[in-house]
């Protein structure tokens, strides 16, 4: 088991490193016009041009630069944004838009959670009956209609019907109340969809037929036996899940006005901000190889048909 | 027990059979085949045909619509009467901001979002399962395929897309590569797993032991199995492809951002929302129906195509 | 059968969702302007002045004003910020010299006195005495505001290091600092390895011309005369002063946040939350309070366009733009009578030619005169002015590239009424359908051989990567290539560009193509790098005047100059600059000026064709109760807040008796 730990640590790390190094290469081939805001195309000539890119570090060898941001690293220096918030520190940046993208990502997911578990057994329960049709409707509407309309359509008008504000406040709840909303409609489809279908799959099992044939009662079956056993491949997502919340949603955030990380990334790259990039990209390999690490331990938490230490697949 | 003489079964009703060697040699046969009983199955259900009928027609209207029609989908009005019309006998869903006809945009867009998500459709899963299978089938891959995937996957595609668009040529080629750069290795790794649990199944052990060749375990005993994924997998595909356009647009890939696609008419017109709701109705109609269809014929195929379900 | 009901459940969800917002009846027909109300019609001065005063009689005035910002802001570093936003806010927090009354008449603001010598090259002005700094708290601090801290400004600002934004124009008017800041820069490249670093910025008060004559009086060196100078105080952030020994302490922390800067101005910024909102609140200290009469600012950021109209239809906002679509669906409701149409704009959007690109074709042809003049003629501004402003068009269409309105004689006379420009200003370009197709007859008589072979242009493709690549065949019709932004309004206006231009020249002469940059920063994939061509041959952009004077844009703009970024040659137009700038008195100066501009208008190097007004407003603001700000940004210093919209009824009777006033004003300062 420590083996196995320890094996599954360095590659993961090794992956980290990998991703690390291939996207911090990757930027240095960025075009050097893409530092500049359009301001200092139009105003500054060349010299004053490339005094700012001096300035930056940015004609230093990749090598170098590359030295230079992980010793800083280890002196817990995360550096200063470049371009998108110029001289910020990004650890003040972090800790201002983490937070509130975690709380709003965290009480959706527990939403999502809640609901779409709850959704899933409704469908389950009253199969090819009226629950199953209305959840399976709601889950295509979400999958097919473009969120983007259907999150402004909450935003303007179901706002309006409830009184709700239409931007987000801090210091007001009820403004917490249609962006967690809106946020949670995803993951509720999801976990609906995916609960129906395993638990479905396993109906068909001979175990459940045996402990129908058994004698025990169908909600007994579906709680004891099948729920169990279909909640386990859902499972495996659920650190992955729950650390990757700090990415936050570009939409949503856009909408409702709230400063959290979603959409950060992309910004950054556009704007070749390679600080910002690199300490955000580094983050997220990190949540995402240790979420999918954890999510192998917990399912052999959860399952005990699977072992760890046996050869894995 | 004890034995207890039947006073049901008479003797006399019973003559032995003449042993037949043609006709022992028939039982084992049944006039099954795949792929009539997976569309039998298929098509069984009504829901289906209509679904099938519906995107057929879809289809059918997006590809021909712009052949028969003469109506210019970007012909631009200077007349500003002209613009932002409500629906009438000449312009049925009215028109946009600048006066083109919503009807004719709506099945362009339609045409060249159907087009854009089969060659993601085709190139995802096609490359993905070719991938997959090696993988699956190749132990020495293995560590390297996963290390691979782990790369791909978290390296943020933006970075790589946006690197793509400075270095290459904006055309077809820019955008299948952009477009199968990150998708193939997700559906690889899906056929893989799929292909190893398959490989050692006990019926392909069994079929194995009994001196089936590669050949045969591979079309009979493998690709049943999987087809029913493959076009499950590209089912879902083009719905999401089609969705997904706008974002190669954004970072500078793939369609021109004025390309008429389903896409950048729903995300342009998404600002005249609250002023003109009816110029998204058509072209969102036609995506949301596009979405449910697909991904409903997707899983009804997945269903029939499961030999399970053919008794 | 399941299946088939969910379909049918979900598509009726959506058409009800679509349903739900087909309330709004939208306009798709033009209404006719209501521009001038018919309640002032024939009445006297007085009897406006009355109903003006009679609108705010008794009426209740609001201490808090709530509004928005649409992109982030990266910094408050106030001399580095290219964000308007920022500059915004700023201005109303860290106070410039001198700053105009709400009639626009100059009158003190930290400097409660000032002159200048003869010829407007030596300015002085006299510091008000006994101001402190103010933290983010409203609490005074050690520091006290002097003439040094003026000094400093310019200090910092001299060093390359701390990347003050847009500098030209200070750096070469103001003496030696161009020397400074470039002699530093040589330093810092280790072009010149001689200079220790040190050594030069401890010379800094004897080379650049800002000095500190006493601790409350401060005198700027110019190297040519400015008789503008004070409209560029009111405009330049660069101008502003600094508390030095605190900046340096912070070094790049400086202005991170509102923790990391001092205030001196009307409001300090009490609250900052990144990405969503800022407060300023009313510095009680400040030498100028009782003018000051709401309380608190709120900015709130709104990324989302038409969230805003909706916010202020719930109260929730004090502001709103509306933008022309927004306009026509308003106009109809019961909001109609609160539209306000903006007023004025110093910005001219044009287009900008490209006389030295990658595409043979138009290379060729946009050398030549007649079909620059096609292009002028072929842009047809009231329809492109349409998407901007629905009801009324012609007012916002502009031909010159100065605005008019902004720049007068020692006559009064508006620069933009100085003849040639005058001509150039009153021209309709549209006025005759056939003349652009002429025009360009006349280029391609001149440029093509009688089987529509352009002149010695092959048949090749065109490298406007990463923005578009595309064939040229060397013959008619001559492919231009419009490039623009991938905004959504920006993306119209091309279309429409190039139907008109087709429409107007003929699509077998020319064909018009259409592409755009995606990358986010359209400056360095269009027109920046660092040595390669431009990947354009034609382009939409902005220029705005920036100070009471015309050669804020006019000298940037000659052959070889920094904004000249389409590489015309135009050795007329910069001889007539050399007169200008070297002109005996300001009238003259201001003609030479109208004569440069009018040449290159003429002769169609570039394209002016509106200003960059947009669209509508409405608001809870008193009309022209702040300073009048015609160069710089917006002050709430005396600004006046209803607690319920204001009318457009009211909007006009407050314009016309703010005319009146003013007109006396003016007439009283002569």
């Amino acid at each position: 088991m420590k083996k196995y730990i320890a094996q599954r640590a360095l590659r993961s790390l090794i992956t980290v490193c990998l991703v690390f190094v291939a996207v911090f290469m990757l930027l240095r081939f960025m075009p050097l016009e893409g530092y500049f805001s359009d301001e200092m195309i139009k105003e500054a000539d060349e010299a004053t041009r490339m005094t700012y890119l001096r300035n930056l570090g940015l004609l230093d060898h990749p090598l170098k630069q590359l030295w230079r941001f992980v010793k800083n690293l280890f002196q817990g220096d995360l550096g200063r944004s470049l371009t998108v918030y110029p001289k910020v520190p990004i650890s003040t940046l972090l800790a201002e838009k983490i937070p509130v993208t975690a709380a709003f990502g965290f009480v959706s997911m527990l939403l999502g959670i809640v609901f779409g578990l709850s959704l899933g057994l409704v469908m389950v329960r009253t199969k090819d009956r009226l629950g199953d049709h209305l959840g399976n409707g709601f889950i295509l509407v979400i999958r097919a209609v473009p969120s983007i309309l259907y999150l402004f359509v909450i935003q303007v008008y179901v706002s309006a019907a409830f009184d709700l504000p239409m931007l987000f406040y801090e210091d007001r709840p009820g403004s917490w109340i249609l962006p967690t909303i809106s946020l949670s409609l995803g993951s509720v489809a999801w976990y609906a969809l995916w609960l129906r279908r395993f638990m479905v799959d396993e109906l068909n099992q001979d175990y459940v037929k045996f402990a129908q044939v058994k004698g025990l009662s169908k909600s007994a079956v579906n709680r004891r036996h099948i729920f169990r056993n279909a909640i386990i491949p859902l499972v495996i997502y659920l650190p992955s899940d729950l650390l990757l919340i700090i990415s936050g949603s570009l939409v949503i955030e856009t909408l409702y006005s709230i400063p959290g990380t979603g959409g950060l990334l992309t910004t950054a790259i556009k704007n070749q901000d390679n600080n910002l990039v690199q300490v955000l990209v580094l983050m997220y390999a990190v949540a995402s190889v240790v979420g999918v690490f954890l999510g192998d331990l917990l399912v052999a938490f959860v399952d005990p048909r699977i072992k760890l230490t046996q050869k894995e697949e | 027990m004890t034995e207890k003489p039947n006073m049901v079964l008479n003797p006399d009703k019973f003559r032995g059979a003449v042993f037949d060697q043609l006709a022992s040699e028939d039982t084992g046969y049944s006039n099954y085949s795949y792929w009539r009983s997976t569309f039998r199955t298929f098509f069984k259900s009504k829901a289906v045909c209509l679904l099938v009928a519906l995107v057929g027609a879809i289809i059918l209207m997006s590809f021909l619509y712009p052949i028969f029609s003469d109506t210019d989908p970007t012909k631009i009005s200077l007349m500003f009467l002209d613009w932002n019309q409500k629906p009438s006998a000449e312009h049925w869903f009215g028109t946009d901001q600048l006066g083109r006809d919503i009807w004719a945009r709506a099945w362009y867009g339609a045409r060249n979002s159907f087009l854009l998500g089969f060659c993601i459709a085709l190139s995802d899963v096609g490359i993905g399962m070719i991938a997959g299978a090696l993988w699956g089938y190749n132990r020495k891959l293995d560590p390297f395929m996963i290390e691979l995937y782990n790369v791909m996957t978290n390296i943020p595609s933006t970075v790589y897309l946006v690197l793509l668009a400075y270095i290459m040529n904006t055309s077809y080629l820019t955008l299948f590569i952009s477009m199968a750069s990150r998708g193939w290795i997700v559906e690889a790794r899906f056929f893989r797993n799929r292909i190893l649990s398959i490989r050692d199944s006990e019926y392909n052990i069994a079929s194995k032991c009994l001196g089936s060749s590669v050949w045969r375990i591979v079309t009979k005993n493998i690709i049943p199995q999987i087809i029913s994924l493959i076009i499950m997998e590209a089912a879902l595909c083009i719905p999401y492809s089609i969705g997904n356009e706008v974002f190669l647009g954004f970072v500078g890939v793939g369609m021109p951002v004025d390309a008429i696609t389903l896409g950048n008419i729903v995300n342009l017109g998404r600002a005249s929302f609250t002023q003109h709701p009816y110029q998204m109705l058509l072209p969102a109609a036609i995506l949301c129906i596009i979405t449910i269809a697909f991904y409903m014929i997707g899983n009804k195929f997945a269903d029939a195509s499961d030999p399970r379900n053919h008794v | 059968m399941k299946r088939l009901l969910a379909l049918l459940l979900a598509a009726v969800m959506v058409l009800g969702l679509m349903a739900g917002c087909g309330q709004t009846p939208s306009g798709g027909e033009t209404k006719p302007a209501e521009s001038t109300p018919s309640n002032l019609e024939g009445k006297t001065d007085e009897e406006i002045l009355d109903a003006s005063q009679d609108i705010l009689n008794g009426r209740e005035l609001a201490t808090t004003y709530q509004t928005y910002f649409s992109t982030s802001y990266a910094s408050l570093n106030y001399f580095s910020t290219s964000y308007a936003t920022v500059r915004e806010i700023v201005s109303n927090c860290v106070d410039g010299l001198v700053e105009p009354d709400k009639y626009g008449i100059y009158a003190a603001s930290l400097a409660d006195s000032w002159d200048h010598n003869e010829d407007y090259t030596v300015w002085t002005f006299h510091i008000r005495e006994g101001l402190k700094w103010i933290d983010h708290t409203g609490a005074e601090t050690e520091y006290a505001l002097t003439a040094q801290d003026f000094v400093d400004g310019i200090r910092y600002i001299g060093d390359p290091l701390n990347g003050a934004y847009s500098m030209r124009v200070v750096r070469n008017l103001i003496s030696g600092l161009y020397d400074y800041y470039w002699g530093l820069d040589d330093i810092d490249c280790e072009i010149d390895t001689e200079t220790n670093r040190e050594d030069l910025v401890a010379r800094f008060d004897e080379i650049v011309g800002v000095k500190a004559l006493d601790e409350y009086t401060v005198e700027y060196r110019l190297d040519s005369s400015a008789p503008y100078f004070l409209s560029l105080i009111e405009s330049s952030m660069l101008l502003l002063p600094i508390e030095y020994e605190y900046a340096l302490a912070l070094g790049d922390d400086f202005g991170v946040d509102n923790e990391h800067m001092l205030y001196c101005g009307a409001y300090y910024i009490s609250e900052f939350n990144r990405d969503k909102n800022i407060t300023l609140t009313k510095n009680p200290h400040y030498w100028d309070a009782e003018k000051v009469y709401l309380e608190t600012v709120e900015y709130q950021m709104i990324a989302d366009g038409t969230t805003s109209v909706e916010m202020f239809k719930r109260g929730e906002l004090d502001y709103t733009s509306v933008e022309s679509e927004e306009y026509l669906t308003l106009a109809d409701s019961e909001w109609g009578s609160y539209l306000i149409p903006n007023e004025f704009s110093l910005s001219t959007n044009y287009l900008w030619l490209d006389f030295v690109g990658g595409n043979g074709e138009f290379r060729t042809f946009v050398q030549n005169e007649n079909f620059r003049k096609a292009l002028q003629t072929a842009v047809n501004r009231i329809v492109w002015a349409q998407l901007r402003e629905p009801v009324d068009p012609a007012r916002i269409v502009r031909n010159t590239i100065n605005a008019e309105g902004a720049i007068f004689n020692s006559q009064g006379v508006d620069y933009t009424d100085l003849e040639p420009l005058a001509a150039i200003r009153n021209t309709d370009y549209s006025a005759d359908p056939n003349a652009a197709r002429a025009f360009m007859e006349a280029a391609i008589a001149e440029l093509c051989d009688e089987n529509g072979k352009i002149i010695g242009v092959e048949a090749g493709t065109v490298d406007y990567l990463p923005v578009i690549s595309t064939e040229i065949d060397g013959a008619l019709p001559v492919t231009l290539i419009y490039v623009g932004t991938d905004d959504e309004s920006e993306i119209i206006m091309a279309q429409l560009f190039e139907t008109m231009v087709e429409a107007a020249i003929g699509a077998d002469y020319i064909d018009v193509v259409c592409a755009f940059d995606t990358s986010g920063s359209f400056y360095s994939t269009v027109g920046g790098s660092n040595d390669g061509p431009f990947n354009y041959d034609i382009y939409f952009d902005s220029l705005s005047t920036g100070y009471a004077d015309p050669s804020g844009i006019l000298t940037r703009i000659g052959t070889e100059e920094v904004e000249n970024v389409g590489a015309y040659i135009v050795p007329e137009y910069d001889a007539l600059i050399e007169k200008a700038l070297n002109a005996e008195t300001f009238d003259e100066r201001l003609q030479y000026f109208a004569e440069a501009e009018a040449f290159l208008l003429e002769g169609a190097y570039m394209i002016p064709v509106m200003s960059s007004l947009r669209g509508y407003h409405m608001t809870y603001e008193v009309p022209y109760t702040a300073p009048y700000m015609l160069y710089g940004n917006v002050r709430y210093k005396g600004m006046q807040v209803l607690t319920e919209p204001l009318t457009l009824e009211e909007y006009q009777i407050q314009a016309a008796a703010w005319e009146i006033a003013r007109a006396a004003a003016l007439a009283a300062q002569e």
